[in-house]
């Protein structure tokens, strides 16, 4: 027992491991290259490096591989194992063990961020205000109560439930304080409405058509149906709802008004942000933007203060990081009013690439430039 | 007015006169003239130039060559065209200047092909007659997206813009000219200033831009009077050439007034100098050096030679790179063509360090094949590209600390893995001519040697890839995004690590270092201009099918020296040759150093 324990054990720290695993992770990280000329980044992201296991397609052939989630959790045990806790401790691989450690603060914040990060943007027009950020791929349902005098309460149902119904699944979802369920099905990715009255799926004569995902994931429009249960009434009410939809649907349970919309997912941030002024430069006559950037007005805690987001120059504060991203209208000409677009994240591992990257590069100096005076020293011998 | 009608009414402006009509150049420019007006500071692409680079860049894209042989017979440089062009636009009308690569392009256009090659050079004259169809066909091809677009179409597409370029130059100076038709185009040669400080207009002007103005101050107007004074005195090489001094004086004057033109004269120093050629002359000559010490090896005389031939062309071309830099007021690296320039000199300043520890005449012969490649890619690159080498940088990029450290580190580390692909490409060929068998330190030390060097990758590539990562999170909120580019650095970074790896455990001895080595240079050349021809991600810069066909040139060389590196390796087994003892030696340094680690 003990014996097979230390043979696993050995196994499992073994340079050759490490060498499998990283032959298996640039191949992974080929095929994801070179699969994006086909497919959209997104999809590509989740298949080969947010993945456990999957079938690569060579032709008609298909090659079951590891996903990077597997190669990288069990990169992480090797290095933790082999390249730290096993590895000869001396003067001679003090820069290597220093550097399996930055490479471990990298993963460790890789996994952080893959686990507990949100992303999304906040689009602002000068003079619009927001405190919340909105995700570029993610849906939500949102039930908006009314509280009278101007008061909303958001129900919510989050994009991970949707996707239980996906296909052909339904799900029965009893948002708490709401005087009714709700029924989900046939969540669609990317789809549209279409007049036809004959289709069993149609209500009110419209069914929500499936339409290929977008490459670029962002630009996918969502749609689901649901149906309204109210047990005590017994009333069914069946809905399709799309995301591209200027306005909610307004149902009315237990005397009240509810309003129902499909958005995407929608996160809160500790502080508003408001945009005063975004300028865009271009370098002289040409077409080539110099440089990009928004003067907001950032309120936290009840004290406003002016900052400028631009590219290369984010706005951090409470764990979240603010960037200018993009600008739009496409194409507007002068005059047109521009909006900002600012990217966000709240990513509790924001700083750790950066503390990764400068422990990597001692250990590897020292570890190099100690090799390096010894390799001088002896071909200097033989020559 | 659509880009349609501006083009055919530009055309029709420039249509041949009889013989005679238009008075010809009589002699040639005199040096004075072309110097001044080479001198002369244009706002081109975002940034202020020469206007000898403005021309040589210009010729470059209508004619395919940095020089132009007239129907008179003189050879004309750039500046001597553009002045042809701008000022006697009858006669550069003559010229045989639009290069065009299949002649099925012009008779597509309706006109007779018969009497010209396949690839051959056209006059403006000559290809008149089309021009209607000419701008209707390329407005068509137009809409059709790059990469569906035919050979044809793309050569009338090409073609269309260099017709484009030529009659814009050529109607330049018309709002000054006596009985011309009215500017309909704002022309591209903005060489006026503005007369206000840099902080309230940055672009300059063109002529018609200065005509057209709504409130002229006196010093406008004294310029455009001295414009038309250009344009009539033409035919006066002295009184021409006073004029022109008098103009680019006042020019140069309020360009400096904004503080802008500052490096009007290095940049023409640099081109001048033809700095990048003598560093290329360099390599050249040390690679026939090269080749005579491997007949001589014992003379130390032709290999110190060698070693001051090649350290003439990595200092040349360091100072050519330190010339840019402050041209540019950047680091090295910011475009393809600089990574080019700087991966030569990096390679080129670590063989001669290994040359002076090794003194094995590898090295140092290394560099100056090193170098001769790189520089022919070099100068093949920007006569593919056809673009200003100094182009301006789109925001994200203008950022000099991370072009100084994640750029610069990368591109070291491109250098460094190359020059390891390089010398274990020297190491399987020789195990494969049977060269030095019966000296094991031979090969033994070159492995060494390749093991060194990719140590020395291994530190930039990892940390130039990290660096990149952290320049993406400051940037656009994401460390790592599995962007083509990213992943072309990832690869370079896990090839390495592997191969450090699978040393230290003992699977990859000297023979296999060496292949991975070389294997290792295909997965730098994928990551350096492999992704950029895939045509999607964030770093993708543009394709061209000469790139294309040198990167796969590559590939196959590599592998091919692989392959049969591989079949040396068979035969050595089967002579019995004990690559297991020689393994033993080459590991027996490290077990004692460092064990399982290192």
């Amino acid at each position: 027992m003990r014996a097979s324990l230390e043979r696993a054990l050995r196994a499992l720290s073994s340079l050759r491991l490490a060498c499998v695993l990283l032959l298996f992770l640039g191949l992974l990280t080929w095929l994801g290259t070179l699969e994006q000329v086909t497919s959209g980044l997104y999809d590509v992201q989740k298949k080969y490096f947010e993945s456990f296991v999957l079938v690569h397609h060579a032709g008609p052939v298909p090659i079951p591989l590891p996903g990077a989630n597997l190669v990288l959790s069990l990169l992480f045990v090797n290095l933790l194992v082999g390249g730290m806790l096993r590895l000869r401790k001396g003067v001679a691989t003090l820069g290597v063990l220093v550097a399996h450690v930055g490479i471990a603060v990298l993963l460790v914040g890789a996994f952080v961020k893959h686990r507990f990060s949100d992303e999304g943007h906040v689009t602002l027009y000068e003079g619009q205000r927001s405190a919340t950020f909105q995700s570029y791929f993610l849906w939500e349902i949102a039930i908006l109560e009314d509280l009278g005098s101007g008061r909303v309460r958001e129900h919510l149902i989050p994009n991970g439930r949707l996707e239980e119904a996906l296909g052909s699944g339904r799900v029965r979802i009893a948002p708490s304080g709401l005087p009714f369920d709700v029924e989900v099905s046939r969540f669609l990715r990317n789809c549209a409405p279409r007049r036809e009255g004959a289709d069993a799926n149609a209500v009110d004569g419209v069914v929500l058509e499936e339409r290929p995902a977008h490459t670029e994931a962002e630009q996918n429009i969502a749609g689901v149906a649901i149906e309204i249960v109210d047990e005590k009434d017994g009333m069914r009410r069946q809905a399709l709802l799309w995301g591209a939809e200027s306005r909610p649907l307004v149902v009315t349970v237990a005397g009240k008004p509810w309003a129902i919309t499909l958005r995407h997912e929608e996160y809160p941030m500790p502080f508003s942000v408001a945009l005063d002024r975004f300028t865009k430069e271009d370098h002289p006559r040409i077409d080539m933007p110099k440089s990009f950037a928004s003067d907001v007005t950032v309120t936290e805690n009840g004290s406003s203060r002016p900052v400028r987001i631009s590219m290369n120059a984010p706005l951090r504060s409470q764990g979240f990081v603010v960037y200018q991203a993009s600008w739009g209208p496409a194409g507007a000409g002068p005059g047109t009013p521009l909006y900002s677009t600012l990217a966000v994240v709240r990513n509790p591992a924001d700083r750790l690439p950066l503390a990764g990257c400068i422990v990597i590069a001692i250990g590897l100096v020292a570890h190099f430039a100690r090799k390096l005076f010894r390799y001088v020293r002896v071909e200097g011998r033989t020559a | 007015m659509s880009v349609l009608a501006c083009a055919l009414s530009l055309a029709i402006a420039i249509a041949p006169r009889g013989e005679g009509d238009a008075p010809s150049r009589a002699q040639p420019w005199s040096p004075r003239t072309i110097e001044l007006a080479g001198s002369l500071a244009v706002q081109e692409g975002g940034r202020v130039k020469p206007a000898s680079t403005f021309a040589r860049f210009a010729l470059l894209r209508i004619s395919g060559g940095q020089s132009l042989e007239s129907v008179r017979g003189e050879s004309l440089s750039p500046v001597e065209w553009l002045l042809d062009v701008m000022l006697y636009p009858e006669d550069a009308a003559r010229e045989k200047v639009f290069l065009v690569q299949d002649s099925d392009a012009v008779a597509a256009i309706g006109l007779d092909v018969r009497d010209k090659k396949k690839r051959d050079r056209w006059s403006y004259e000559e290809l008149q007659p089309g021009m209607p169809r000419l701008f209707t066909l390329a407005h068509d091809y137009d809409a059709i997206p790059e990469k569906e677009r035919g050979s044809v179409q793309g050569q009338v597409v090409l073609l269309a813009g260099n017709v484009m370029t030529f009659l814009r130059l050529a109607r330049e100076l018309d709002p000054v000219r006596e009985g011309a038709a009215a500017p309909i185009d704002t022309g591209v040669f903005a060489c006026i200033p503005p007369d206000v400080p840099i902080a309230r207009a940055e672009a300059w002007a063109t002529t018609t831009e200065l005509a057209t103005k709504a409130q002229r101050s006196p010093e406008d107007t004294a310029i455009l009077a001295s414009l038309a004074a250009l344009v009539s005195r033409r035919a006066d090489p002295a009184a021409f050439e006073t004029e022109l001094s008098a103009f680019s004086g006042r020019l140069a004057a309020r360009a400096h007034a904004r503080g802008e033109g500052a490096k009007i004269a290095l940049e023409r120093f640099y081109y001048a100098s033809h700095v990048i050629g003598w560093s290329l002359a360099a390599f050249l000559a040390s690679f026939l050096v090269a080749c005579v010490l491997w007949l001589r090896p014992t003379s130390r005389s032709i290999h110190a030679a060698l070693f001051a031939l090649v350290a003439a062309g990595v200092l040349l071309l360091v100072g050519a790179i330190a010339v840019r830099c402050v041209i540019r007021g950047r680091p090295p690296v910011s475009t393809l063509y600089e990574s080019v320039l700087f991966v030569t000199a990096v390679g080129g300043i670590l063989a001669l360090f290994l040359e002076s520890i090794h003194r094995n005449r590898i090295a140092v012969s290394a560099a100056s094949v090193l170098g001769v490649i790189g520089l022919f890619i070099a100068n093949g690159y920007e006569t593919l590209d056809k673009q200003d080498t100094m182009p301006s940088l789109v925001a994200v990029l203008d950022t000099n600390f991370w072009l100084a450290t994640h750029v610069t580190a990368i591109t070291i580390g491109y250098s460094a893995g190359l020059l390891a692909a390089l010398l274990a490409s020297v190491y399987l060929v020789a195990k494969l001519v049977g060269f030095r068998r019966a000296d094991p330190s031979f090969g033994r030390s070159l492995a060494r040697m390749v093991y060194g060097v990719l140590c020395f990758a291994v530190i930039f590539s990892t940390v130039g890839t990290i660096l990149g990562g952290i320049w993406a999170n400051e940037s656009w909120g994401r460390f790592w995004g599995w962007d083509p580019k990213e992943n072309g650095a990832l690869l370079i970074v896990i090839s390495q690590l592997a191969i450090l790896h699978a040393r230290m455990s003992g699977w990859l001895r000297e023979h296999g270092i060496c292949t991975a080595a070389a294997l290792g240079g295909t997965v730098i050349a994928f990551s350096w201009w492999g992704v950029n021809l895939l045509g999607v991600g964030l770093h993708s810069y543009g394709f061209t099918s000469g790139v294309h066909t040198a990167l796969w040139s590559y590939y196959w060389t590599q592998w091919s020296v692989v392959a049969l590196g591989g079949i040396a390796w068979r035969r050595a087994i089967a002579r019995r040759e004990p690559v297991a003892t020689q393994a033993a030696r080459l590991r027996q340094p490290n077990r004692t150093e460092s064990g399982q680690a290192a």
